[in-house]
Protein backbone atom coordinates (compact mmCIF):
# COMPACT_ATOMS: atom_id res chain seq x y z
CA UNK A 1 0.00 0.00 0.00
CA UNK A 2 1.67 2.92 -1.01
CA UNK A 3 1.52 5.97 1.84
CA UNK A 4 -1.13 7.92 -0.07
CA UNK A 5 -3.69 5.32 -0.46
CA UNK A 6 -7.08 5.20 1.61
CA UNK A 7 -7.65 2.71 3.56
CA UNK A 8 -10.98 0.86 2.76
CA UNK A 9 -11.12 0.44 7.00
CA UNK A 10 -9.68 2.33 9.99
CA UNK A 11 -10.85 1.92 12.84
CA UNK A 12 -8.68 3.91 16.14
CA UNK A 13 -8.81 3.80 19.77
CA UNK A 14 -12.72 2.75 19.38
CA UNK A 15 -14.41 1.90 23.07
CA UNK A 16 -18.25 0.91 23.22
CA UNK A 17 -20.16 0.00 26.77
CA UNK A 18 -23.31 -1.11 27.04
CA UNK A 19 -24.99 -0.04 29.97
CA UNK A 20 -21.66 -0.56 32.54
CA UNK A 21 -20.47 -3.98 30.60
CA UNK A 22 -16.94 -3.02 28.15
CA UNK A 23 -17.55 -4.54 24.62
CA UNK A 24 -14.94 -2.65 22.39
CA UNK A 25 -11.70 -1.42 24.24
CA UNK A 26 -9.51 0.84 22.51
CA UNK A 27 -9.57 -1.67 19.71
CA UNK A 28 -7.62 -0.01 16.32
CA UNK A 29 -7.19 -1.91 13.01
CA UNK A 30 -6.55 -0.76 9.51
CA UNK A 31 -7.76 -2.42 6.30
CA UNK A 32 -5.94 -2.27 3.12
CA UNK A 33 -7.88 -1.74 -0.50
CA UNK A 34 -8.09 -4.96 -2.01
CA UNK A 35 -7.75 -7.29 1.42
CA UNK A 36 -8.86 -10.23 2.64
CA UNK A 37 -9.12 -9.23 6.04
CA UNK A 38 -10.51 -12.04 8.60
CA UNK A 39 -11.68 -10.52 11.72
CA UNK A 40 -11.49 -13.84 14.20
CA UNK A 41 -13.22 -13.62 17.58
CA UNK A 42 -15.27 -16.03 20.09
CA UNK A 43 -19.08 -15.57 20.14
CA UNK A 44 -19.33 -12.49 22.24
CA UNK A 45 -15.84 -11.33 21.60
CA UNK A 46 -17.10 -8.14 20.04
CA UNK A 47 -17.05 -8.64 16.54
CA UNK A 48 -20.64 -8.04 15.47
CA UNK A 49 -20.69 -4.91 17.88
CA UNK A 50 -17.23 -3.40 15.53
CA UNK A 51 -19.64 -4.41 12.50
CA UNK A 52 -22.38 -2.65 13.49
CA UNK A 53 -20.57 0.65 13.79
CA UNK A 54 -18.51 0.46 10.53
CA UNK A 55 -22.26 0.97 9.55
CA UNK A 56 -23.56 3.56 11.35
CA UNK A 57 -25.65 1.31 13.31
CA UNK A 58 -24.04 1.71 16.30
CA UNK A 59 -22.14 4.60 17.85
CA UNK A 60 -18.83 4.24 19.43
CA UNK A 61 -18.07 5.69 22.91
CA UNK A 62 -14.77 6.86 22.03
CA UNK A 63 -12.55 6.82 19.38
CA UNK A 64 -12.23 7.26 15.33
CA UNK A 65 -13.62 5.01 12.63
CA UNK A 66 -13.64 5.38 8.89
CA UNK A 67 -15.14 3.82 5.78
CA UNK A 68 -13.68 4.07 2.47
CA UNK A 69 -13.17 7.39 4.08
CA UNK A 70 -16.24 8.59 5.46
CA UNK A 71 -17.15 9.05 8.96
CA UNK A 72 -20.36 6.30 9.36
CA UNK A 73 -21.81 8.22 12.25
CA UNK A 74 -22.35 11.21 10.01
CA UNK A 75 -22.55 9.78 6.83
CA UNK A 76 -24.33 6.45 7.88
CA UNK A 77 -26.68 6.34 4.77
CA UNK A 78 -23.98 6.96 2.34
CA UNK A 79 -21.86 4.08 3.79
CA UNK A 80 -24.43 1.60 3.63
CA UNK A 81 -25.13 2.77 0.00
CA UNK A 82 -21.37 2.19 -1.10
CA UNK A 83 -20.79 -1.06 1.54
CA UNK A 84 -22.06 -4.39 0.63
CA UNK A 85 -23.26 -5.70 3.99
CA UNK A 86 -24.68 -9.11 5.14
CA UNK A 87 -25.78 -9.41 8.66
CA UNK A 88 -24.92 -12.56 10.93
CA UNK A 89 -27.84 -14.62 10.40
CA UNK A 90 -29.80 -12.40 8.16
CA UNK A 91 -32.94 -12.37 8.43
CA UNK A 92 -35.47 -11.96 5.33
CA UNK A 93 -38.77 -10.85 4.73
CA UNK A 94 -39.89 -14.90 4.37
CA UNK A 95 -43.32 -14.12 2.62
CA UNK A 96 -41.61 -12.23 -0.25
CA UNK A 97 -40.48 -14.41 -3.53
CA UNK A 98 -36.75 -14.55 -4.36
CA UNK A 99 -37.43 -12.18 -7.25
CA UNK A 100 -39.49 -9.48 -4.84
CA UNK A 101 -36.87 -9.32 -2.21
CA UNK A 102 -34.92 -7.91 -4.91
CA UNK A 103 -36.78 -5.64 -6.59
CA UNK A 104 -37.44 -4.35 -3.34
CA UNK A 105 -34.07 -3.87 -2.21
CA UNK A 106 -33.04 -2.46 -5.18
CA UNK A 107 -34.65 1.13 -5.61
CA UNK A 108 -32.52 2.01 -2.07
CA UNK A 109 -28.97 1.92 -3.90
CA UNK A 110 -28.37 4.31 -6.47
CA UNK A 111 -25.56 1.75 -7.89
CA UNK A 112 -27.94 -1.34 -8.39
CA UNK A 113 -27.17 -3.86 -11.66
CA UNK A 114 -30.11 -5.55 -11.97
CA UNK A 115 -28.02 -6.94 -14.93
CA UNK A 116 -25.52 -7.97 -12.40
CA UNK A 117 -28.00 -9.39 -9.76
CA UNK A 118 -29.43 -11.48 -12.08
CA UNK A 119 -25.99 -12.66 -13.29
CA UNK A 120 -25.60 -13.21 -9.54
CA UNK A 121 -28.65 -15.49 -8.69
CA UNK A 122 -28.24 -17.52 -11.65
CA UNK A 123 -24.58 -18.48 -10.63
CA UNK A 124 -26.18 -18.71 -7.27
CA UNK A 125 -28.72 -21.00 -8.03
CA UNK A 126 -31.51 -19.12 -6.80
CA UNK A 127 -35.14 -19.97 -7.39
CA UNK A 128 -36.72 -16.71 -8.59
CA UNK A 129 -40.34 -18.16 -7.85
CA UNK A 130 -39.77 -19.18 -4.28
CA UNK A 131 -40.53 -17.95 -1.23
CA UNK A 132 -37.59 -16.68 0.80
CA UNK A 133 -38.86 -18.57 3.75
CA UNK A 134 -38.88 -22.24 1.94
CA UNK A 135 -35.38 -21.54 0.87
CA UNK A 136 -32.51 -23.71 2.57
CA UNK A 137 -30.43 -22.12 5.00
CA UNK A 138 -27.61 -22.06 2.39
CA UNK A 139 -29.58 -20.36 -0.03
CA UNK A 140 -31.06 -17.73 2.43
CA UNK A 141 -26.86 -17.25 3.06
CA UNK A 142 -26.45 -16.67 -1.32
CA UNK A 143 -29.18 -14.79 -1.42
CA UNK A 144 -28.18 -12.49 1.32
CA UNK A 145 -24.71 -12.35 -0.33
CA UNK A 146 -26.36 -11.47 -3.33
CA UNK A 147 -28.39 -8.51 -1.88
CA UNK A 148 -24.81 -7.62 -0.83
CA UNK A 149 -23.31 -7.40 -4.27
CA UNK A 150 -26.05 -6.29 -6.54
CA UNK A 151 -24.79 -2.64 -6.16
CA UNK A 152 -21.21 -3.50 -6.77
CA UNK A 153 -19.57 -2.26 -3.68
CA UNK A 154 -15.52 -2.11 -3.12
CA UNK A 155 -15.72 -3.21 0.55
CA UNK A 156 -17.94 -6.03 1.64
CA UNK A 157 -18.46 -6.43 5.27
CA UNK A 158 -19.67 -9.77 5.94
CA UNK A 159 -20.72 -11.07 9.07
CA UNK A 160 -20.33 -14.30 9.99
CA UNK A 161 -21.44 -15.17 6.61
CA UNK A 162 -21.24 -19.01 7.44
CA UNK A 163 -22.92 -19.29 10.63
CA UNK A 164 -25.23 -21.90 10.44
CA UNK A 165 -23.91 -23.43 7.70
CA UNK A 166 -23.01 -27.21 7.29
CA UNK A 167 -19.32 -28.24 6.71
CA UNK A 168 -19.59 -28.51 2.61
CA UNK A 169 -21.31 -25.20 2.39
CA UNK A 170 -18.57 -23.79 4.11
CA UNK A 171 -16.25 -24.82 2.64
CA UNK A 172 -17.77 -23.94 -0.73
CA UNK A 173 -19.04 -20.39 0.57
CA UNK A 174 -15.30 -19.47 1.01
CA UNK A 175 -13.81 -21.33 -2.03
CA UNK A 176 -16.47 -19.74 -4.58
CA UNK A 177 -17.31 -16.75 -3.12
CA UNK A 178 -14.39 -14.99 -1.37
CA UNK A 179 -12.25 -16.15 -3.85
CA UNK A 180 -14.44 -14.62 -6.54
CA UNK A 181 -14.36 -11.54 -4.66
CA UNK A 182 -10.85 -11.81 -4.74
CA UNK A 183 -10.44 -12.21 -8.11
CA UNK A 184 -12.60 -8.74 -8.47
CA UNK A 185 -10.55 -6.87 -6.70
CA UNK A 186 -13.33 -6.09 -3.51
CA UNK A 187 -12.17 -5.72 -0.17
CA UNK A 188 -13.37 -7.93 2.34
CA UNK A 189 -13.87 -7.56 5.88
CA UNK A 190 -15.52 -10.86 7.27
CA UNK A 191 -15.70 -12.14 10.74
CA UNK A 192 -15.81 -15.40 11.67
CA UNK A 193 -15.21 -18.54 14.78
CA UNK A 194 -14.62 -20.95 12.70
CA UNK A 195 -10.88 -20.06 12.13
CA UNK A 196 -9.61 -23.42 10.31
CA UNK A 197 -12.15 -22.21 7.30
CA UNK A 198 -10.29 -18.82 6.49
CA UNK A 199 -6.87 -20.02 6.54
CA UNK A 200 -6.88 -20.82 2.89
CA UNK A 201 -8.57 -17.41 1.65
CA UNK A 202 -7.16 -14.67 4.58
CA UNK A 203 -4.33 -12.38 3.39
CA UNK A 204 -4.90 -10.51 7.21
CA UNK A 205 -5.98 -11.40 10.37
CA UNK A 206 -6.82 -10.03 13.76
CA UNK A 207 -7.82 -11.60 16.40
CA UNK A 208 -9.93 -9.99 18.95
CA UNK A 209 -10.52 -11.34 22.38
CA UNK A 210 -13.03 -9.39 24.99
CA UNK A 211 -13.05 -6.45 23.26
CA UNK A 212 -9.59 -6.25 21.92
CA UNK A 213 -7.21 -6.61 19.48
CA UNK A 214 -4.69 -8.82 20.67
CA UNK A 215 -2.77 -9.25 17.08
CA UNK A 216 -3.05 -8.15 13.44
CA UNK A 217 -1.28 -9.79 10.99
CA UNK A 218 -0.43 -10.60 7.38
CA UNK A 219 -1.51 -14.60 8.02
CA UNK A 220 1.47 -16.00 6.56
CA UNK A 221 3.52 -13.83 8.65
CA UNK A 222 1.30 -15.26 11.77
CA UNK A 223 2.62 -18.69 10.65
CA UNK A 224 5.77 -17.86 10.01
CA UNK A 225 6.41 -16.29 13.25
CA UNK A 226 3.36 -17.73 16.16
CA UNK A 227 4.95 -21.44 16.56
CA UNK A 228 5.04 -24.43 19.25
CA UNK A 229 7.84 -25.02 21.40
CA UNK A 230 7.83 -28.30 22.20
CA UNK A 231 10.40 -29.27 25.18
CA UNK A 232 10.45 -33.11 27.71
CA UNK A 233 8.01 -32.07 30.79
CA UNK A 234 10.82 -31.38 33.03
CA UNK A 235 12.37 -28.65 31.32
CA UNK A 236 8.61 -27.58 31.17
CA UNK A 237 9.82 -24.39 33.90
CA UNK A 238 12.56 -23.11 30.76
CA UNK A 239 9.31 -22.42 28.74
CA UNK A 240 7.38 -20.29 31.67
CA UNK A 241 9.51 -17.13 30.94
CA UNK A 242 9.66 -17.19 27.20
CA UNK A 243 9.06 -13.85 25.76
CA UNK A 244 5.41 -13.43 24.05
CA UNK A 245 4.75 -16.51 25.63
CA UNK A 246 0.99 -17.43 24.66
CA UNK A 247 0.19 -20.85 25.91
CA UNK A 248 2.13 -23.78 27.75
CA UNK A 249 0.24 -26.72 28.29
CA UNK A 250 1.89 -30.30 29.52
CA UNK A 251 0.78 -33.22 27.60
CA UNK A 252 2.45 -37.00 28.60
CA UNK A 253 6.01 -36.47 28.46
CA UNK A 254 6.40 -33.34 26.93
CA UNK A 255 5.73 -29.52 27.06
CA UNK A 256 4.65 -27.05 24.28
CA UNK A 257 4.67 -23.20 24.69
CA UNK A 258 3.11 -21.48 21.76
CA UNK A 259 4.84 -18.04 21.18
CA UNK A 260 4.01 -15.16 19.15
CA UNK A 261 7.87 -14.93 17.74
CA UNK A 262 9.63 -17.93 17.29
CA UNK A 263 13.24 -16.15 16.52
CA UNK A 264 13.24 -14.46 19.81
CA UNK A 265 12.08 -17.09 21.67
CA UNK A 266 14.19 -19.93 20.36
CA UNK A 267 17.82 -18.96 21.23
CA UNK A 268 16.58 -18.88 24.85
CA UNK A 269 15.43 -22.19 24.54
CA UNK A 270 18.77 -23.60 22.75
CA UNK A 271 20.57 -21.33 24.85
CA UNK A 272 19.31 -23.50 28.18
CA UNK A 273 20.75 -26.68 26.64
CA UNK A 274 17.44 -28.25 26.33
CA UNK A 275 16.19 -30.76 23.29
CA UNK A 276 13.30 -29.15 21.80
CA UNK A 277 11.19 -29.87 18.73
CA UNK A 278 9.57 -26.43 16.98
CA UNK A 279 6.13 -27.68 15.24
CA UNK A 280 4.38 -25.48 12.90
CA UNK A 281 0.53 -24.09 14.12
CA UNK A 282 -2.04 -23.75 11.55
CA UNK A 283 -4.76 -20.76 12.04
CA UNK A 284 -6.84 -22.32 14.57
CA UNK A 285 -4.18 -22.92 17.03
CA UNK A 286 -2.67 -19.88 16.90
CA UNK A 287 -5.86 -18.36 17.48
CA UNK A 288 -6.77 -20.86 20.35
CA UNK A 289 -3.42 -19.76 21.61
CA UNK A 290 -4.16 -16.13 22.13
CA UNK A 291 -7.78 -16.14 23.32
CA UNK A 292 -7.54 -19.60 25.06
CA UNK A 293 -4.24 -19.04 26.52
CA UNK A 294 -4.51 -15.61 27.50
CA UNK A 295 -7.83 -16.23 29.09
CA UNK A 296 -5.58 -18.95 31.70
CA UNK A 297 -3.28 -16.24 32.48
CA UNK A 298 -5.61 -13.22 33.41
CA UNK A 299 -7.90 -15.19 35.36
CA UNK A 300 -4.97 -16.54 37.56
CA UNK A 301 -4.11 -13.37 38.16
CA UNK A 302 -0.68 -13.78 37.28
CA UNK A 303 -0.14 -16.81 39.64
CA UNK A 304 0.83 -18.78 36.39
CA UNK A 305 -1.19 -19.86 33.58
CA UNK A 306 -4.50 -21.61 34.72
CA UNK A 307 -4.30 -24.10 31.62
CA UNK A 308 -0.94 -25.33 32.69
CA UNK A 309 -3.15 -28.17 33.94
CA UNK A 310 -5.13 -28.46 30.37
CA UNK A 311 -3.89 -31.61 28.34
CA UNK A 312 -3.13 -30.60 24.77
CA UNK B 1 -39.00 5.34 -5.64
CA UNK B 2 -37.51 3.71 -2.13
CA UNK B 3 -40.18 5.08 -0.21
CA UNK B 4 -42.46 3.99 -2.48
CA UNK B 5 -41.13 0.28 -1.92
CA UNK B 6 -41.82 0.57 1.61
CA UNK B 7 -45.23 1.24 1.62
CA UNK B 8 -46.04 -1.57 -1.20
CA UNK B 9 -43.85 -4.20 1.43
CA UNK B 10 -46.12 -2.82 4.28
CA UNK B 11 -49.25 -2.75 2.35
CA UNK B 12 -48.39 -6.42 1.01
CA UNK B 13 -47.63 -7.35 4.87
CA UNK B 14 -51.00 -5.14 6.62
CA UNK B 15 -53.07 -6.26 3.51
CA UNK B 16 -54.83 -9.24 5.45
CA UNK B 17 -55.92 -7.35 8.38
CA UNK B 18 -57.64 -4.92 6.63
CA UNK B 19 -59.19 -7.05 4.73
CA UNK B 20 -60.28 -8.76 8.39
CA UNK B 21 -61.38 -5.37 9.55
CA UNK B 22 -63.72 -4.63 7.00
CA UNK B 23 -65.11 -8.16 6.99
CA UNK B 24 -65.41 -8.09 10.70
CA UNK B 25 -67.36 -4.13 10.73
CA UNK B 26 -69.41 -4.68 7.76
CA UNK B 27 -70.50 -7.76 8.63
CA UNK B 28 -71.88 -6.52 11.94
CA UNK B 29 -72.96 -3.10 10.41
CA UNK B 30 -74.84 -5.26 8.08
CA UNK B 31 -76.54 -7.92 10.05
CA UNK B 32 -77.08 -5.70 12.68
CA UNK B 33 -79.16 -2.98 10.44
CA UNK B 34 -80.65 -5.59 8.40
CA UNK B 35 -82.21 -7.90 11.60
CA UNK B 36 -83.46 -4.34 13.25
CA UNK B 37 -83.14 -6.54 16.62
CA UNK B 38 -82.18 -3.48 18.21
CA UNK B 39 -82.28 0.67 17.41
CA UNK B 40 -79.97 1.88 14.25
CA UNK B 41 -78.29 3.83 17.01
CA UNK B 42 -76.98 1.05 18.88
CA UNK B 43 -75.60 -0.93 16.04
CA UNK B 44 -73.66 2.11 14.79
CA UNK B 45 -72.22 2.50 18.15
CA UNK B 46 -71.79 -0.88 18.75
CA UNK B 47 -70.08 -1.03 15.58
CA UNK B 48 -67.44 2.06 15.58
CA UNK B 49 -66.89 0.67 19.15
CA UNK B 50 -65.62 -2.82 18.01
CA UNK B 51 -63.11 -0.96 15.45
CA UNK B 52 -61.89 1.85 17.70
CA UNK B 53 -60.74 -1.01 20.55
CA UNK B 54 -59.75 -3.71 17.55
CA UNK B 55 -58.39 -1.84 15.10
CA UNK B 56 -55.35 0.45 16.83
CA UNK B 57 -53.95 -2.61 18.79
CA UNK B 58 -53.71 -4.47 15.26
CA UNK B 59 -52.21 -2.11 13.81
CA UNK B 60 -49.80 -0.84 16.83
CA UNK B 61 -48.76 -4.51 17.48
CA UNK B 62 -48.63 -5.86 14.11
CA UNK B 63 -45.89 -2.87 12.57
CA UNK B 64 -43.28 -2.10 14.05
CA UNK B 65 -43.00 -4.84 17.55
CA UNK B 66 -44.07 -8.09 14.54
CA UNK B 67 -40.94 -6.87 12.63
CA UNK B 68 -38.79 -6.84 15.33
CA UNK B 69 -39.87 -10.24 16.57
CA UNK B 70 -39.16 -11.33 13.13
CA UNK B 71 -35.66 -9.95 12.92
CA UNK B 72 -36.57 -8.61 9.57
CA UNK B 73 -36.13 -4.71 11.41
CA UNK B 74 -32.61 -5.14 11.77
CA UNK B 75 -32.81 -5.91 8.27
CA UNK B 76 -34.59 -2.36 7.13
CA UNK B 77 -32.77 -0.26 9.64
CA UNK B 78 -29.59 -1.60 8.02
CA UNK B 79 -30.26 -0.62 4.72
CA UNK B 80 -29.74 2.81 3.35
CA UNK B 81 -32.58 4.37 4.58
CA UNK B 82 -33.55 6.91 7.12
CA UNK B 83 -35.55 5.48 10.05
CA UNK B 84 -37.82 7.79 10.54
CA UNK B 85 -39.12 6.74 6.69
CA UNK B 86 -39.40 3.29 7.99
CA UNK B 87 -41.76 4.32 10.31
CA UNK B 88 -43.84 6.95 8.04
CA UNK B 89 -44.54 3.69 5.84
CA UNK B 90 -45.26 1.71 8.81
CA UNK B 91 -47.83 4.96 10.10
CA UNK B 92 -49.05 5.38 6.94
CA UNK B 93 -50.60 1.57 6.87
CA UNK B 94 -51.51 1.71 10.21
CA UNK B 95 -53.55 4.51 10.01
CA UNK B 96 -55.66 2.52 6.73
CA UNK B 97 -56.25 -0.56 9.24
CA UNK B 98 -57.70 1.98 11.33
CA UNK B 99 -59.50 4.21 8.90
CA UNK B 100 -60.59 1.70 5.74
CA UNK B 101 -62.29 -0.73 7.65
CA UNK B 102 -64.36 1.57 9.56
CA UNK B 103 -64.92 3.83 6.10
CA UNK B 104 -66.14 0.23 4.86
CA UNK B 105 -68.78 -0.02 7.71
CA UNK B 106 -69.51 3.68 7.44
CA UNK B 107 -70.51 2.84 3.19
CA UNK B 108 -72.10 -0.30 4.47
CA UNK B 109 -74.54 1.75 6.91
CA UNK B 110 -75.64 4.33 5.08
CA UNK B 111 -76.36 2.01 2.17
CA UNK B 112 -78.56 -0.39 4.47
CA UNK B 113 -80.14 1.78 6.81
CA UNK B 114 -80.76 5.00 4.39
CA UNK B 115 -81.10 7.55 7.22
CA UNK B 116 -84.43 5.82 8.25
CA UNK B 117 -83.56 6.27 12.56
CA UNK B 118 -80.13 8.76 12.08
CA UNK B 119 -80.01 10.38 9.38
CA UNK B 120 -76.87 10.23 7.13
CA UNK B 121 -74.69 13.22 7.98
CA UNK B 122 -75.01 11.97 11.77
CA UNK B 123 -74.32 8.53 10.90
CA UNK B 124 -71.02 9.88 8.94
CA UNK B 125 -70.32 11.93 12.20
CA UNK B 126 -70.31 8.69 14.05
CA UNK B 127 -68.13 6.99 12.03
CA UNK B 128 -65.68 10.18 11.42
CA UNK B 129 -65.51 10.33 14.79
CA UNK B 130 -64.72 7.09 15.36
CA UNK B 131 -61.87 6.98 12.66
CA UNK B 132 -60.10 10.39 14.57
CA UNK B 133 -60.17 8.64 18.00
CA UNK B 134 -59.19 4.93 16.22
CA UNK B 135 -55.74 7.36 14.82
CA UNK B 136 -55.48 9.02 17.70
CA UNK B 137 -55.27 5.84 19.54
CA UNK B 138 -52.73 3.98 17.05
CA UNK B 139 -50.48 6.90 17.33
CA UNK B 140 -50.46 6.36 21.15
CA UNK B 141 -49.78 2.95 20.70
CA UNK B 142 -47.55 2.73 18.37
CA UNK B 143 -45.43 5.09 20.76
CA UNK B 144 -45.39 3.18 23.18
CA UNK B 145 -45.22 0.23 21.42
CA UNK B 146 -42.26 1.02 18.91
CA UNK B 147 -39.48 -0.70 21.77
CA UNK B 148 -40.73 -3.72 23.17
CA UNK B 149 -39.97 -6.96 21.77
CA UNK B 150 -43.03 -8.96 20.51
CA UNK B 151 -46.41 -8.59 19.09
CA UNK B 152 -47.89 -10.30 22.41
CA UNK B 153 -46.25 -7.65 24.52
CA UNK B 154 -47.03 -4.95 22.52
CA UNK B 155 -50.47 -5.53 22.30
CA UNK B 156 -51.02 -6.22 25.86
CA UNK B 157 -49.09 -2.35 25.82
CA UNK B 158 -51.55 -1.32 23.44
CA UNK B 159 -54.35 -2.44 25.82
CA UNK B 160 -52.99 -0.53 28.44
CA UNK B 161 -52.84 2.41 26.55
CA UNK B 162 -56.61 1.71 25.44
CA UNK B 163 -57.74 1.13 29.76
CA UNK B 164 -55.47 4.67 30.32
CA UNK B 165 -57.63 6.25 27.61
CA UNK B 166 -60.90 4.83 28.61
CA UNK B 167 -60.26 5.65 32.39
CA UNK B 168 -59.30 9.23 31.54
CA UNK B 169 -62.56 9.76 29.44
CA UNK B 170 -64.61 8.57 31.70
CA UNK B 171 -62.94 9.56 34.98
CA UNK B 172 -63.05 13.45 32.98
CA UNK B 173 -66.89 12.57 32.44
CA UNK B 174 -67.62 12.05 35.77
CA UNK B 175 -65.89 15.23 37.20
CA UNK B 176 -67.80 16.60 34.75
CA UNK B 177 -70.96 15.52 35.38
CA UNK B 178 -70.56 15.88 39.07
CA UNK B 179 -69.82 19.54 38.44
CA UNK B 180 -72.72 20.02 36.45
CA UNK B 181 -75.09 18.49 39.10
CA UNK B 182 -73.74 21.10 41.17
CA UNK B 183 -73.45 23.92 38.87
CA UNK B 184 -75.64 23.81 35.72
CA UNK B 185 -74.88 26.71 33.51
CA UNK B 186 -72.54 25.18 31.16
CA UNK B 187 -73.43 26.63 27.71
CA UNK B 188 -73.33 23.71 25.85
CA UNK B 189 -74.49 19.92 27.64
CA UNK B 190 -71.75 17.59 28.19
CA UNK B 191 -72.09 14.73 25.39
CA UNK B 192 -74.90 12.85 25.66
CA UNK B 193 -74.05 9.24 26.53
CA UNK B 194 -70.77 7.74 27.65
CA UNK B 195 -70.46 5.89 24.44
CA UNK B 196 -70.36 8.88 22.18
CA UNK B 197 -68.12 10.31 24.56
CA UNK B 198 -65.53 7.69 23.95
CA UNK B 199 -66.13 8.03 20.18
CA UNK B 200 -65.42 11.95 20.56
CA UNK B 201 -62.08 12.67 18.38
CA UNK B 202 -60.61 14.34 21.67
CA UNK B 203 -61.80 12.36 24.53
CA UNK B 204 -59.27 14.21 26.62
CA UNK B 205 -61.12 17.85 25.98
CA UNK B 206 -64.36 16.83 24.90
CA UNK B 207 -65.52 16.93 27.93
CA UNK B 208 -64.83 20.33 28.89
CA UNK B 209 -65.56 21.50 25.31
CA UNK B 210 -68.15 24.43 26.09
CA UNK B 211 -68.08 25.49 23.03
CA UNK B 212 -66.65 25.22 19.58
CA UNK B 213 -63.42 27.06 20.36
CA UNK B 214 -62.90 25.21 23.72
CA UNK B 215 -63.35 22.26 21.40
CA UNK B 216 -60.48 23.33 18.30
CA UNK B 217 -57.71 24.29 21.13
CA UNK B 218 -58.83 20.42 22.40
CA UNK B 219 -58.47 18.81 18.83
CA UNK B 220 -55.19 21.07 18.17
CA UNK B 221 -53.74 19.91 21.81
CA UNK B 222 -54.56 16.06 20.97
CA UNK B 223 -52.78 16.61 17.22
CA UNK B 224 -50.24 18.26 18.72
CA UNK B 225 -49.48 15.24 21.45
CA UNK B 226 -49.96 12.67 18.60
CA UNK B 227 -47.24 14.71 16.76
CA UNK B 228 -45.17 14.53 20.09
CA UNK B 229 -45.86 10.77 20.15
CA UNK B 230 -44.75 9.88 16.44
CA UNK B 231 -41.51 11.62 16.79
CA UNK B 232 -40.87 9.67 20.09
CA UNK B 233 -41.94 6.39 18.23
CA UNK B 234 -39.58 7.04 15.73
CA UNK B 235 -36.51 8.02 17.66
CA UNK B 236 -37.21 4.61 19.69
CA UNK B 237 -36.97 2.55 16.65
CA UNK B 238 -33.95 4.47 15.47
CA UNK B 239 -32.26 3.75 19.24
CA UNK B 240 -33.80 0.48 20.17
CA UNK B 241 -31.28 -1.25 17.71
CA UNK B 242 -28.14 0.74 19.45
CA UNK B 243 -28.80 0.20 22.83
CA UNK B 244 -27.88 -2.78 24.75
CA UNK B 245 -26.58 -5.15 21.95
CA UNK B 246 -24.00 -6.77 21.80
Amino acid sequence: MSDTEQPAIEIRGVNKRFGRKPVLDDLTLTVRPGQTFAFLGRNGAGKTTAIRMLLGLLKPDAGSIHVLGMDPRRESLEVRRRVGYLAEDQAMFGWMRVSELISFMAPFYPTWDAGWAKQLAERFELPARTRVRHLSKGQGVRLGLLLALAHRPKLVILDDPTLGLDPIMRKEFLRDVVTYLQGENVTVFFSSHLLYEIDAVADTVAILDRGRIVRQADTDALRDHVKRIVVPAEAEAKLADLPGLLDLAQAGRQAAAVVEDVDAALPLVAGAGVPYEVVDLNLDEIFEAYVIGRRGKEDNHGHGPAHLERVA
Amino acid sequence: MAMARLIWKEWREQRWRIGFGCVILCAFALIGLRTRAVDDQSILIGTCAIGVLLLPILAAAGLVPAERDEGTLRMLLAMPVKPWKVLAAKTLLGAALCAVPLMAAAIVSVAVARGREVSIPATLAIYGGSIATALLLFVWMLAFTARSEGEGRAAGLAVGVLVFWLMATYGLLNVVQREESRISHLPHPAPSTRAELLLAPTPFVAVFAADGIALATGMAVQLGIAAGLWFWAAHAVAAHESEGRP
